[in-house]
């Protein structure tokens, strides 16, 4: 024997999950090379044993749970402009398909006055609510500013 | 016992954690970040990346969650993911590890001798460290599992894919480097 088979084993028998009979036994303890062998697989076993095992930072899971909620709001505001453009879209067809329904049946050509009296009515409105402007600009922004602490609680909002 | 009830205290976590409980999957990653920090942290051995790393690996597990369908074990498919973003980074960038700090007086053998035990062991666990370093990155991984507690040969070989017996060997072929590793050139 055998140095081969003796070395080969070393490995096994070192971590336990192999007992050397007794043929491989006396090698072990007669053949200087193969019993050198064994004690530094058990000594790597040893070492590799008693390796610590490196600890995450306290903070380890409350920074996890954050990513995982900005990862979660990212998604979700992605399906949102995505549902958006698809409404969007719907839209623009819903209005294409009205426009060419009454440009085939010759509304279009009675509507010129329709148009004039519509531009009447917007300039009468604006007249009117010209004075008030300040007043609009003010609930405008009252309602940006709305608008805009909604989506940064949303942005840091949990599930 | 046990097993059967942490296997249905898995199943009940998981669920909560797919109706959307944040309370679950923060119990998930405090159940786990143990395991898959040190995991990560000895196969890549840098703490900031392995921290990054690990919170990649919590981050895949959310997303995944609606999809797993509970064929394996949650843990093993942690380990999956883990072995995934591990190899996936030792792909993308080898490791280069200086050597050059590596004493090279020649008297130095990888049994210790009478010199002081924990001097020693430190010095060892140096060079082990490094040899560690060195080896490819599915060894890296399986060494890096394999001695942590609570890993099963079995859960690797699931995780990894791989039949029971090659883990073992593959092991086997890990230790045998090491072992020439810590007696030639990083004597």
């Amino acid at each position: 024997m055998y140095c081969d088979e003796a070395l080969d084993a070393v490995e096994a028998v070192a971590a336990g999950e192999v007992t050397p009979d007794g043929r491989l036994a006396d090698h072990y303890a007669t053949c200087p090379d193969c019993s050198t062998a064994l004690a530094s697989a058990r000594e790597l076993e040893r070492l590799l044993h008693a390796r610590p095992a490196p600890k995450p930072s306290t903070q380890f899971t409350a920074r996890t749970m954050t990513r995982v909620r900005r990862a979660r709001w990212k998604s979700e505001q992605v399906l949102d402009v995505g549902f958006n453009v698809a409404i969007a879209v719907v839209v623009l067809a819903v209005a294409a398909g009205v426009w060419m329904l009454v440009d085939r049946t010759g509304v279009t050509s009675v509507s010129s006055e329709a148009l004039d009296m519509i531009g009447r009515s917007l300039v009468a409105f604006a007249q009117r609510v010209a004075p008030s402007l300040p007043v609009y600009a003010g609930a405008t922004a009252l309602l940006v500013t709305a608008l805009g602490i909604w989506w940064w609680a949303e942005r840091d909002a949990s599930f | 016992m046990d097993h059967v009830t942490d296997a249905a205290g898995e199943r009940a976590l998981v669920e909560r954690c797919r109706s959307g409980d944040e309370g679950a999957f923060q119990e998930l990653v405090d159940r786990y970040k143990d395991l898959v920090f040190a995991l990560i942290a000895r196969t890549v051995q840098d703490r900031s990346q392995a921290e990054d790393f690990a919170q990649e690996v919590f981050l895949r597990v959310h997303r995944g969650l609606p999809y797993f369908r509970g064929e394996a074990r949650l843990s093993t498919w942690i380990y999956r993911i883990v072995a995934n973003v591990c190899l996936q980074d030792q792909s993308r960038a080898k490791r280069t590890v200086s050597l050059d700090a590596v004493d090279r007086d020649g008297s130095r053998s990888f049994t210790p001798s009478t010199r002081d035990r924990q001097f020693g062991d430190l010095e060892l666990r140096d060079r082990l460290e490094k040899a560690i370093a060195r080896l490819p990155p599915n060894y890296r991984l399986l060494i890096a599992a394999h001695y942590l507690q609570g890993v099963q040969y079995e859960d690797l070989a699931e995780a990894l894919d791989l039949p029971l017996g090659t883990v073992k060997t593959q092991l086997h072929r890990a230790k045998q480097q090491l072992r020439r590793l810590l007696d030639t050139e990083l004597k």
